[in-house]
């Protein structure tokens, strides 16, 4: 709230980035009204009856039912539950799987089950993060990546390792080939280019005259395993070779292992 | 100019070809009995809003382990993926106090108060689903829920890879917007006192979420 006024303040007397970034957010907002005065979805209900639940979870109380034939509006989706509100203004959450079997208004033939299954091909950004090791140091790392073709995907990593001695960070794309995509556990092979950065230790007496920070490229190789858990959420586990690039004369390779959790968004 | 001329002479030889190709064909198909009057269905597909990623910002308190306990503030920015599993990236700031190795005499930073940032990753499960009924005619969604991950925190330029546990309560007064409660644990190995040890960080903080 407080940001608020001061930037609208800030603006009228002179510009500055705050300003800015309160005016887009404020553009952001009224985008946001603006696109919320669609009207909202309509389906037939071909179930006996959709269970209205208090909340978006199969834990939270069934409250009331909306009835075969009867027409719902669906307001917003959260994970995969559905608010709809019924013909008699009530208001609750419906499952996907419940959701699954009503008739959307634009065709009868079209089950909304077909639509959100185009929707979920759709997807193709993906992001996760992992940890692991780098020889011997923890390494925590996160990357987006980017479905270009069904069989590969294009990734940007960065990755820190704080060891005993040093603090690495590590910044690179990497262009990942999964040979079996649809298949549950699915193997994949990537290879990946970019800079390291290398810092000592503070507290570290270091000889008088040595870098600060070091620098340099990095080249990479890995292969591993992805365990898809459900449409959205899968597990990939990797082993991967750095190479990294210290000067025109001196190369060092470092080993990691890593696992961790992504998604699809 | 040629180009153009080149054109015309094709597009009219491509009108020619088919009227030629017509009046060789020797007899024309049987006319269908009932003409076919297909209309195109307009297939929309339905826009719905989705709202799985929760950006917030909290405020609590983070006792470092033999460095005091300080106020603490930072922002979350988390993904739903389904009902059960949450994904969230937490960046934070707090201070580090040397005051009571002060008063001894032997300073340990370069000032008695020092910057501490923090960030992790960490996966969150909501456990206990349920309601909290304020009065009579209200009440709101709420879960409990457990989160743990890694990251690392950083003061004193020492950075140190933290682990972190922790569990919190979740109320959603609208279905945008969620209030949050939680302690966590932030471990991280620490030499600064001599000895590499385990140290236990407890962070006590309260957050307020919209959803997108």
């Amino acid at each position: 709230m407080r940001m608020g006024a001061g930037g609208h303040y800030a603006y009228r007397t002179n510009p500055t980035p705050l300003a800015g970034w309160c005016l887009f957010a404020l553009f952001a907002l009224v985008a946001g009204g603006a696109w919320a005065e669609e009207p909202n979805e309509r389906v037939t209900v071909a179930d006996p009856y959709l269970e209205l639940h208090t909340g978006p979870g199969r834990g939270y109380p069934i409250f009331d039912i909306a009835q075969r034939g009867e027409s719902v509006e669906i307001l917003r989706r959260h994970t995969d539950w559905f608010k709809v509100r019924t013909a008699r203004r009530k208001e609750g959450w419906v499952s996907r799987a419940q959701m699954e079997a009503t008739l959307t208004e634009a065709g009868e033939k079209k089950s909304f089950r077909d639509v959100l299954f185009e929707d979920y091909l759709a997807r193709r950004m993906e992001f996760g993060f992992s940890f692991g090791r780098l020889r011997h140091d923890p390494l925590l790392s996160a990357y987006a990546g980017y479905r270009l073709h069904p069989n590969f995907v294009g990734e940007l990593t960065i990755a820190q390792s704080t060891g005993d001695f040093s603090t690495t960070s590590l910044y690179y794309v990497s262009l990942v080939s999964q040979p079996f995509p649809d298949s549950r556990w699915s193997p994949f092979f990537s290879l990946g280019a970019g800079r390291f950065t290398n810092a000592p230790k503070a507290t570290l007496v270091t000889p008088s005259g040595s870098p600060a920070e070091t620098h340099g490229g990095l080249a990479n190789a890995a292969i591993g395993l992805r365990y898809y858990v459900s449409r959205q959420f899968f597990l990939r586990v990797e082993a991967r070779r750095h190479v990294a690039l210290i000067n025109y004369n001196s190369a060092d390779h470092y080993n990691e292992l890593s696992a961790g959790a992504a998604f699809f968004f | 100019m040629a180009n153009t001329t080149i054109l015309g002479m094709l597009a009219a030889a491509s009108a020619i070809v088919p009227a030629v190709a017509a009046a060789q064909s020797p007899q024309p198909g049987p006319e269908p009995v009932i003409p076919a009057q297909v209309d195109r269905r307009d297939v929309r597909v339905p826009k719905i809003k989705a709202n799985d990623v929760e950006i917030g910002a909290f405020a609590g308190l983070l006792s470092v382990q033999s460095f005091g306990t300080k106020p603490s503030a930072g922002l979350r920015l988390g993904y739903h993926v389904t009902e059960d599993y949450f994904i969230e990236g937490t960046y934070g700031r707090s201070k580090v106090s040397d005051q009571a190795y002060r008063r001894l005499g032997i300073p340990i930073f370069s000032s008695e108060e020092i910057p501490l940032t923090y960030y992790n990753l960490s996966i969150g499960v909501n456990l206990f689903p349920g309601e909290v009924f304020v009065g009579k005619d209200f009440a709101m969604t709420s879960a409990v829920y457990l989160v743990g991950g890694v990251g690392n925190v950083k003061f004193n330029n020492e950075g140190h890879t933290a682990f972190n546990f922790g569990i919190g309560i979740r109320v959603l007064p609208k279905d945008w917007l969620s209030v949050r409660f939680e302690f966590r644990d932030h471990m991280f190995s620490s030499d600064l006192l001599g000895k590499n040890e385990l140290t236990h960080n407890f962070e006590v903080t309260l957050g307020l979420a919209a959803y997108f």
